[in-house]
């Protein structure tokens, strides 16, 4: 008897908590959503109902902010990332897996050691260096230094280590040449490594921050946080546009989540393993 | 027996062939900073020219009030807000993994959903929700929880509560999914035993699911101890750079406007960055051993 009352006072008090914690999760998405409807001042005092002003705020941020601009910039810069980056990732995760030499295993520690520096130390010999290099202020001075991850380095690895040697040696005996195997045998059976990888990175060069507000200089370069946050600094903030803006700028991860659950998830998880 | 060693030597520099693009990254984005950090960090700069000062850039950090005052909003930050989420984050997985047994989906997907958010996107969040007038004080005014509108963004201590809650918004979903995947990892017989042996539902938890938790637990810790060690998006931009008066100023934004914004010291920058290096790298290095001990056990 008394058992079966605790059961259910248990359920209801976890459902409680769970439909509290939802609330507070989703809470800011719907309203994000209600914001880019409403003018300036009622997003600032928070009108929980929507507005008219869509329209006008879309225009605002299209006309005067240029918003596909900065979708394109943010878009062209993440997706550049992924490709080079799974290609030069990918390749490194295999040579260091499956050419197993105590001089590479010394070089991979070496980059596992790097892992524990902070970005904001990097960031000031970095900008010097592309200063010295007239690299500032492009596209590529963010792309250049995202495409070697140590961490996706690491993540690939351990998901090669489980593809079976037996395999290669096998297509070695048929004479199969080394790069050969790797383009056609190894890497269409690391698909589901591949796809959490390419998410993780799009998802880390699209959110980028502190490296793209240093490197970049001109409105035409923006990516879309850094257009975001110099519209948080102008002397008149354009809240509409604003939240429009913010809504355009989160829709591809949430989409990518959204399609990608356990991809997602995965690439997130890929160091715990 | 000739020809075994060339394929293995044709095999050793296939494999340099594989790494090479990397290595070589890494080299000019990685190691070429570090190295040449070592000759930022013994300058001072003054406009465009800068002079050798030797470890000047030390001294005048001990005495920074502002950069030491940053380093204990770090410290703050940390050992306030990753508690707290590491609790919410547990009790929401424990109750995801036994409590209920519908929509679970539903939920897991809802409550992981701030983590898709860039924090460049929260901070805007918050300090749109968190106006003086605006919808977080008028929903708390209208149910009569507060007497007058909490000053979220302009009151020294209320800024540092609004950091802690941004973060714990954008980061409890995220650490609960580290602790789901844990919890489903330990085998369901050990539970039966427990049952068997008459052990209570708490007691099961306290002797038999934190204990097995305890890596995931402190591979979060650390995670989240790197990440507040660097937290720079939130103050710059919710709380408007460090604002009030400094009050939520973190060391990697100090740094930041110490190089870029403020003065163009990259010298001094560099000093304060070596003592978050050191700092960060004392945390891991702590929170590994006790990781590998715990491991071992």
């Amino acid at each position: 008897m008394s058992m079966v009352r605790s059961w259910t006072l248990g359920r209801v008090v976890s459902l409680v908590v769970l439909l509290v914690a939802t609330a507070f999760s989703v809470f800011p998405f719907v309203w994000m959503l209600v914001g880019a409807t409403l003018n300036p001042s009622e997003v600032l005092r928070g009108a929980l109902r929507p507005g008219a002003e869509f329209f006008t705020n879309w225009v605002k941020a299209t006309r005067m902010y240029n918003l596909p601009l900065f979708f394109w910039n943010s878009l062209k810069i993440a997706v550049v990332t992924v490709l080079l980056g799974l290609l030069v990732n990918g390749f490194a995760a295999y040579g260091f897996e499956k050419y197993p030499s105590k001089a590479r295993d010394m070089v991979f520690n070496v980059l596992l050691l790097t892992l524990i520096i902070p970005q904001i130390a990097l960031v000031i010999p970095m900008f010097r260096m592309f200063a010295f290099l007239r690299l500032l202020d492009s596209h590529a001075a963010i792309i250049l230094p995202a495409i070697m991850s140590v961490f996706i380095i690491f993540f690939m690895r351990q998901n090669f280590k489980m593809f079976p040697s037996e395999i290669i040696e096998a297509a070695r005996a048929d004479g199969a040449s080394e790069l050969t195997i790797f383009v056609r045998i190894v890497t269409p059976s690391m698909q589901a490594a591949y796809v959490s990888s390419a998410i993780y990175i799009f998802i880390n060069q699209w959110n980028s921050y502190l490296w793209p507000l240093i490197t970049i200089l001109s409105d035409a370069k923006k990516t879309m946080p850094i257009a975001i946050s110099s519209m948080m600094s102008a002397y008149t903030i354009e809240y509409g546009a604003l939240m429009v803006i913010v809504c355009i700028s989160v829709l591809p991860v949430l989409i990518l989540f959204l399609a990608l659950q356990r991809q997602f998830v995965a690439g997130l998880l890929g160091s715990v393993k | 027996m000739k020809q075994k060693a060339s394929y293995q030597r044709y095999l050793n520099r296939f494999g340099w062939f594989c790494v090479l693009p990397s290595v070589v990254l890494f080299g000019v984005f990685m190691l070429y900073p570090i190295l040449s950090s070592l000759y930022y960090v013994t300058r001072r700069w003054k406009g465009m020219s800068n002079t050798f000062i030797g470890l000047g850039n030390f001294i005048r950090m001990g005495q920074d009030k502002v950069f030491l005052s940053a380093l204990g909003n770090n410290f703050l930050f940390m050992v306030v807000q990753i508690p707290l989420m590491v609790f919410l984050a547990l009790v929401l997985a424990v109750i995801l993994n036994q409590g209920i047994r519908r929509f679970k989906g539903a939920f897991r997907l809802a409550i992981f959903l701030p983590a898709v958010t860039s924090l460049v996107v929260v901070s805007v969040l918050f300090r749109v929700l968190l106006q003086e007038n605006g919808m977080l004080n008028n929903v708390l005014l209208k149910a009569r929880l507060i007497a007058e509108p909490i000053g979220w963004l302009n009151d020294a201590a209320w800024a540092k509560v609004t950091i802690i809650l941004a973060m714990t918004w954008r980061w409890t979903g995220y650490n609960m999914v580290f602790f789901l995947v844990g919890l489903q990892s330990i085998d369901p017989q050990i539970y039966e035993a427990a049952e068997v042996d008459g052990a209570s539902k708490a007691r099961q938890f306290f002797t038999i699911t934190i204990p097995l938790l305890v890596p995931v637990i402190l591979f979060s810790v650390v995670t989240s101890t790197s990440g507040t060690m660097q937290l720079f998006d939130e103050p710059n931009i919710l709380t408007w750079q460090g604002g009030p008066a400094n009050a939520t100023m973190t060391a990697a934004l100090y740094i930041y406007r110490q190089a870029f914004f403020v003065n163009a010291d990259f010298g001094y920058a560099t000093a304060m960055s070596y003592v978050v290096v050191l700092i960060s790298g004392i945390f891991a290095f702590a929170q590994m051993r006790l990781l590998g001990d715990r491991g071992n056990k």
